[in-house]
């Protein structure tokens, strides 16, 4: 008898201990996942540099996506990017540069094209694939507060305000281990894409690193397809332009 | 009236804050249609400044009859045109350069076809392509030992394109789930006709007498990569046979040992080798060596402040010894001051013919080290990289290196200013080069 008190006891604390809010978070994480692109997709993207004065700079990339780590971008736009190919494959990532001829190996930090957005922005794979959610606040909106899995991960933490209805989010923002922040990102523009998909088109960042700059990115074409694997090699990068 | 102008301030501030609020950005369906053709390229303007320095060897080689000042200018121009074609699983593909340049020799003009071939995939996992184009074997950075159907990189300038080869060749690639990710595997045949397809391809020949170039034209040469990615590795297998070069295989590798570390190397075996190079009094000797290795291990490394370090070291087996280099610069003296005191220029031509592509490459003896470190948008300059790069000798201890500064900040343009300092005591690679310094600016628009 005293055992099963004890065992009982146990039970409480952990169920204390582990609110039912993280595998909310959890179930959330992912459902924003699935809403926000299938798991194998194509898509285009804009992404546009805007400086303090207006200007701006604008790139066009055609990006494939498949299962839950397998991410390739190809530039299509400006002429001085074009033809530039980016691999993901879980924790590996290449770029090739056709002048260059051959893929190398980049990190996560890495920005291919300066600015606000680094390579794991413009190869992201879902957030549930790279963040554990800790916690989770009910408002206005749902905030879940996001760890990374792994060092490799570009942000350590995430703060993301999801919106209730649509389960989209409205607002991420990317911190160190530290908790500084590094950047803002908000979600703008829902459109609906056809077969289903409905997200937001527009993502605006913005980064106290880089007071008065801004970066958006546009989404264009995005649909549900599926290529071989054969197609997320290092041998196919510079073949990415037949798959348009 | 003092209302009308309120109101008219508040109607402009209005309609700018509005304005500015929703500034609005667009996606024109025409910017992602994919037209079956493609026409682009870039324009390029590099004017060069030399600082000479007269007392070197290379020097008295380039202009041992026709003094020059302490500087020398350029003015070169390049366009480089881009095309392809796609109908169905065929595309073409073609590269071809127009050089314009003006230096102290005058005008001159010159037109390369880089690439021009055709590619079949009739799946996403066997692509086949026939024509001339590049390969780009290897990993390192500034050199590519495994590179057995490449022209060798500038290591001043690694990422400039290349001029190909005439080749067929298939890709096949597989994909698995397990620790081995990738597999691909590409056989190519290369051939050698008639000093007409591929006639550079075994490399300049020694052109004095007593020396046996071997025998290049009509051959079909052989060559074939294997590529495993393998717990999360690079990993690929190299050969190399056929007439016009010795038989060669080569092996290397790739990783992230880290988020912000990436190590790398190559390692080749070349055999039958033979190394041709004269002694002091500029009499061609010969050396045959079962086998020589070249290989290279490099680093790259990202600090948290965005600045990228590339260290790699080089070692050439086959390469020109310090003894080597230091006959063919005792030589070349010789060869100048006989010229200078009888007027006799037979043994400074002699010198001349042996430095091209021989002693006077890039990197022609044994052991380097290279170090490249950049700095992606110091002081918030966005489009901002200034970098610096060194080749060090390590058999003699001379060195160049090289500051540069890069801004893509303007859609379409590139604009490179680079300096390169050449240092080195007499009777050393660097010390005897041509030049002291260089100063190059190069302006690139994309089109």
């Amino acid at each position: 008898m005293r055992s099963l008190i004890k065992v009982l006891f146990v039970l409480f604390a952990l169920i204390v201990v582990f609110p039912a809010h993280a595998i909310d978070g959890t179930q959330l994480l992912a459902q924003v996942d699935r809403n926000l692109t299938p798991e194998s997709y194509v898509m285009y993207r804009k992404l546009i540099n805007v400086e303090p004065d207006g200007r701006k700079k604008e790139y066009t990339l055609f990006t494939v996506k498949k299962g839950k780590d397998k991410v390739a971008a190809l530039f299509t736009a400006p002429a001085s990017e074009k033809g530039r190919s980016t691999l993901r494959l879980g924790e590996n990532m290449w770029l090739y540069i056709p002048n260059v001829g051959k893929p190398i190996r980049i990190t996560s930090l890495q920005s291919v094209i300066g600015g606000i957005f680094n390579n794991s922005d413009i190869l992201s794979l879902d957030y549930s694939e790279e963040y554990n959610a800790e916690k989770m606040e009910e408002g206005n909106e749902y905030l879940l507060y996001l760890k990374a899995k792994n060092k490799t991960v570009a942000y350590d933490r995430l703060k993301m305000w999801v919106d209730k209805s649509k389960i989209l989010p409205t607002k991420i923002e990317c911190l160190t281990e530290a908790g500084m922040l590094i950047k803002t990102m908000y979600f703008k523009d829902i459109k609906d894409f056809g077969g289903g998909l409905i997200r937001p088109a527009d993502i605006e960042t913005d980064s106290p690193l880089y007071k008065g700059y801004k970066s958006v990115m546009l989404f264009a074409g995005l649909k549900r397809k599926e290529y071989k694997d054969e197609v997320f090699t290092l041998t196919f990068m510079d073949k990415m332009e037949t798959l348009r | 009236m003092m209302l009308k102008a309120v109101l008219l301030l508040v109607f402009w501030f209005g309609a700018y804050s509005s304005a500015f609020g929703a500034e609005e950005y667009k996606f024109e369906a025409s910017e992602i249609e994919k037209k079956p053709y493609h026409l682009g390229g870039f324009a390029e303007l590099r004017p060069v400044v030399n600082g000479l320095d007269k007392s070197s060897a290379l020097y008295k080689v380039n202009f041992y009859n026709n003094n020059r000042g302490s500087t020398l200018q350029e003015y070169n121009s390049r366009l480089q045109l881009e095309g392809s074609y796609e109908e169905g699983i065929a595309r073409f593909f073609i590269r071809a350069n127009q050089d314009v340049n003006n230096t102290y020799a005058g005008w001159s003009s010159n037109g390369t076809l880089y690439e021009g071939f055709l590619s079949l995939k009739p799946s996403d996992s066997w692509i086949i392509n026939v024509g001339k184009r590049t390969f780009k074997w290897g990993k390192g950075y500034a050199w590519n030992p495994v590179a057995f159907i490449d022209r060798p990189k500038d290591p001043t300038d690694p990422e400039l394109a290349l001029e190909g080869f005439w080749a067929a060749s298939v890709d096949y690639i597989r994909s698995f789930g397990g620790p081995l990710k990738t597999f691909s595997f590409t056989p190519v045949l290369l051939p050698v006709i008639n000093d007409n397809i591929n006639d550079d391809f075994a490399g300049p020949q020694l052109n004095l007498p007593g020396s046996k170039p071997p025998h290049t034209s009509n051959q079909i040469n052989m060559a074939g990569r294997s590529y495993f990615l393998l717990y999360d590795t690079d990993i690929d297998f190299i050969f190399f046979t056929g007439g016009s070069k010795t038989t060669r295989y080569g092996v290397d590798f790739s990783r992230n040992i880290s988020t912000s570390i990436e190590v790398h190397g190559e390692l080749a075996l070349m055999e039958d080798f033979q190394k041709m190079f004269i002694d002091r009094n500029g009499n061609l000797q010969t050396s045959n060596y079962d086998h020589v290795w070249s290989y290279l291990l490099g680093i790259r490394y990202l600090s948290p402040k965005l600045t990228t370090y590339i260290l790699e070291y080089y070692r050439n087996e086959g390469g020109f010894t310090r003894n080597e280099m230091q006959d063919f610069f005792s030589f070349v003296n010789k060869g100048y001051n006989t010229y200078l005191s009888t007027g006799n220029a037979a043994p400074i031509q002699k010198a001349a013919a042996l430095t091209q592509g021989n002693f006077g490459k890039n990197t022609p003896t044994q052991d380097y080290l290279y170090l490249r470190i950049s700095q992606q948008e110091p002081f918030d300059i966005l489009y901002f990289t200034p970098a610096i790069s060194s080749i060090v000798n390590l058999n003699d201890q001379s060195f160049q290196f090289i500051p540069e500064l890069l801004y893509t900040g303007i859609t379409n343009l590139d604009l490179r200013f680079r300096t390169y300092f050449i240092v080195g005591k007499g009777d050393t690679e660097f010390g005897e080069k041509q030049n002291d310094y260089r100063i190059e600016l190069r302006l690139r628009y994309f089109f």
